[in-house]
């Protein structure tokens, strides 16, 4: 009997619809029409226009009685020993870096699961559009080199694109981008600026602006430890009025009269942690800042709260401890899974800072399916005590979509609106449903629509009253949400809305 | 922005599709099925089927009514094929409900291709399922499924630490991005082909 006939015998699981021919393939029936493969006949239906199926109605002939069933015994496992590890296709990435995330060993026995776990670890790396494992021959019977065939992916994204315009400031922008695989090493390069000039009617005035800068060591191992480490520089020049009204609409639209508090940012952080989890991490950093601020009294008329921050030079030393866990299974279109964040900011004299204040923050987002589409839950709480700059307050329009009133998100910090009330206390819920559009373009890869609703409660001081940011207790908002080689993109109604309310 | 969507960026793996050659018939009271997988044996899935390693094939084979609906029936079968590349031969181990195991030797890719197209006599289950109207059968084969535990425990947290910026920190505006992370867990599209039939008529009724 032919091999092939024999092997196809073998896999025949009952007996033949048709009747049986002695030397055909087992599956072969009489009225079939096969448009047969290349190998061998097989059974199919006729491509003609009704495309009839073999009828098999009862008066026919029982068929031969199926071959009796017995499950045959385990093949013996292969014990083949890896004795090479090989990848190809690396143009950017150092070997060593991508060799630190495989579960397998060169000298270790050829296990397949091991093999396809640290498959998925090189892809879910983000380093490789497409990780492929094959076995060759090695330089002796039962040794085989185990090879990765890889296709390195872009690894530069855009972080921040911001454009705004407000009354106090006619047009900024900005952008930011990050290099999530720095050198092929796994390290991460990121900065980002914004840029907002002269404010409006004052035209001699410095330009307000903001750039931040950052180096990061996500997985640095020393031992069985796995640590991360990583600084950062902040330079951040900006205003912020100080009108009695949060619209300053005693000044008609001449913001450029206005009172205002000028100040200076400049410093940096460093930062050290471990990761006690995989989805875990523990970082403690100390951040000094100097920092200079003076108040302009603009033409003399009557000034509201001053945001606080000492007059002249100051410096800020704090150290602050955060803890992070998030295992979503999509971080662009979570439906499952819990981000938190947990910190706690300390700053004393004790650590040479001229500012007494402690911070708490406390953020949370959990996604789950309702209707078969992603809901996202998602919620924030801060406080802050002493005397705390007023950047390291709580800004409440950060917080919601859009603000009815004057407030508009600030942009890296920087608050390019007229009220510069800052909350000691801030706490948001709200509920983001995604509707997906589509998930297989080119550029425009994944997209969805994401249907958006938030509540803040802010208060300019620890049980004071309901701070009055916007005169809308919610917000809505409805953004097409795009993911990109090159970054994930937003396009929102609410921000947009918020430019003009 | 302009110049990156001028580059040529490839595509998000989508499913591949195809025509599924099929025959559905009766036999002692049950459905049965007869498919030829051929279109979704293409040249680089046989050759992933012969890298080395153990390759897992999950075929579930479902039948509905060709106007929509629930489906009628189902039917499964995982096929593990592994080429040894020291004895240069495709081991080929075919698993369902009728057979717990049969296992098979060929040499070549051409006869592994003819063995894995003929996939026939799946029991889809009693015949009373059927409904009076005409049937199609849509196949779905996938090599090397991942599970969603094992792709969580392969998952790490991936976004730098100084990527997200403090808690209550924003940064909105009209065309705003949110960080970009690189998380990507493989999809189910990477390895997957979805077959459907031409329209059947029910078995037991007379042909057009």
């Amino acid at each position: 009997m032919h091999p092939l006939v024999a092997a196809l015998a073998a896999l025949a699981v009952a007996a033949p619809l048709a009747a049986p021919t002695a030397a055909g393939p087992a599956h072969a029936g009489p009225a079939a029409q096969p448009p047969a493969p290349s190998a061998a006949p097989a059974p199919v239906a006729s491509p003609g226009p009704a495309a009839p199926a073999a009828l098999r109605p009862s008066t026919e002939p029982a068929p031969a009685p199926a071959a009796p069933t017995t499950e045959e015994p385990p093949a013996a496992p292969r014990a083949y020993s890896i004795e090479q590890i090989s990848f190809r296709g690396l143009e950017r990435v150092h070997e060593w870096a991508a060799r630190r995330h495989l579960t397998v060993g060169e000298g270790q026995i050829l296990e397949d699961q091991r093999v396809l776990v640290s498959r998925l670890r090189l892809l879910q790396l983000g380093w490789f559009s497409s990780v492929e494992t094959r076995v060759e021959k090695g330089s002796a019977r039962g040794q085989v080199v185990l090879v990765f065939e890889v296709v390195e992916r872009n690894t530069l994204l855009v972080t921040d694109l911001v454009l705004g315009s407000t009354g106090p400031q006619a047009f900024y922008g900005g952008l930011g981008l990050s290099q999530q695989n720095f050198l092929g090493q796994g390290l991460a390069v990121g900065g980002a600026f914004v840029y907002g000039g002269a404010p409006a009617g004052r035209p001699a005035d410095p330009a307000r602006f903001a750039a931040r800068a950052s180096f990061d060591a996500p997985d640095v191992s020393l031992g069985r430890y796995r640590l991360v480490a990583g600084v950062s520089g902040l330079l951040v020049r900006g205003e912020e009025l100080t009108c009695p009204e949060a619209d300053c609409q005693g000044y008609g639209g001449r913001y450029g009269d206005a009172p205002r508090l000028r100040y200076q940012r400049v410093g940096g952080e460093a930062r050290v942690g471990v990761r006690p989890g995989p989805f875990e991490r523990l970082t403690a950093a100390w951040r000094l800042e100097r920092l200079s601020g003076a108040f302009l009294p603009g033409d003399g008329a009557p000034f509201g709260a001053l945001p606080i921050l000492r007059d002249g030079r100051s410096l800020l030393s704090a150290l602050s401890v955060t803890w992070e866990y998030d295992d979503r299974d999509d971080l662009f279109l979570p439906s499952e899974g819990l981000l938190a964040v947990a910190q706690v900011a300390l700053s004393s004299r004790l650590l040479r800072s001229d500012y007494e204040y402690s911070r708490y923050a406390l953020q949370l987002e959990t996604g789950f399916g309702l209707l078969g589409r992603p809901l996202r839950l998602q919620g924030f709480v801060g406080v802050a005590q002493g005397d705390a700059p007023f950047f390291e307050r709580f800004y409440p329009a950060d917080l919601s979509y859009f603000a009815v009133g004057p407030a508009l998100g600030r942009a890296m910090e920087l608050n390019f609106s007229s009220d510069s009330r800052y909350a000691a206390f801030a706490a948001m819920a709200g509920a983001e449903y995604a509707v997906p559009l589509w998930g297989h373009g080119r550029f425009f890869q994944r997209g969805y629509l994401a249907l958006g609703a938030r509540t803040v409660w802010s208060s300019g001081a620890l049980g004071g009253r309901r701070g009055a940011f916007s005169s809308w207790p919610l917000s809505l908002d409805a953004a097409l949400r795009m993911d990109t080689p090159i970054g994930t993109f937003n396009a929102s109604l609410g921000a947009l809305l918020d430019n003009f309310l | 922005m302009l110049v990156a969507l001028l580059l040529p960026w490839p595509a998000r793996a989508a499913p591949r599709a195809g025509e599924l050659p099929a025959e559905v018939s009766l036999k002692d009271g049950r459905i049965a099925a007869r498919l030829d997988l051929s279109p979704a044996l293409d040249p680089p899935l046989l050759r992933r089927l012969g890298n080395g390693l153990t390759n897992v094939v999950t075929l579930v084979v479902v039948l509905r009514p060709a106007e929509g609906g629930p489906p009628l029936a189902v039917s499964a079968r995982v096929i593990e094929v592994l080429y040894d590349v020291w004895d240069e031969a495709f081991t080929v181990t075919v698993r369902d409900q009728e057979v717990p195991a049969r296992r098979a030797s060929v040499r070549d890719p051409a006869a592994l291709s003819a063995m894995l197209a003929g996939q026939d006599l799946l029991d889809l289950g009693p015949a009373v399922a059927l409904v009076d109207e005409p049937l199609v059968l849509e196949a779905r084969l996938e090599v090397n499924p991942v599970s969603s535990e094992l792709v969580q425990r392969t998952r790490e947290l991936l976004s730098h630490p100084g990527s997200g910026g403090r808690p209550g920190a924003g940064s909105s505006s009209v065309i705003g991005a949110v960080a970009g992370y690189l998380l990507r867990h493989p999809g189910p599209g990477d390895d997957l082909v979805l077959l459907r039939s031409r329209v059947l008529p029910r078995p037991g009724s007379a042909s057009p």
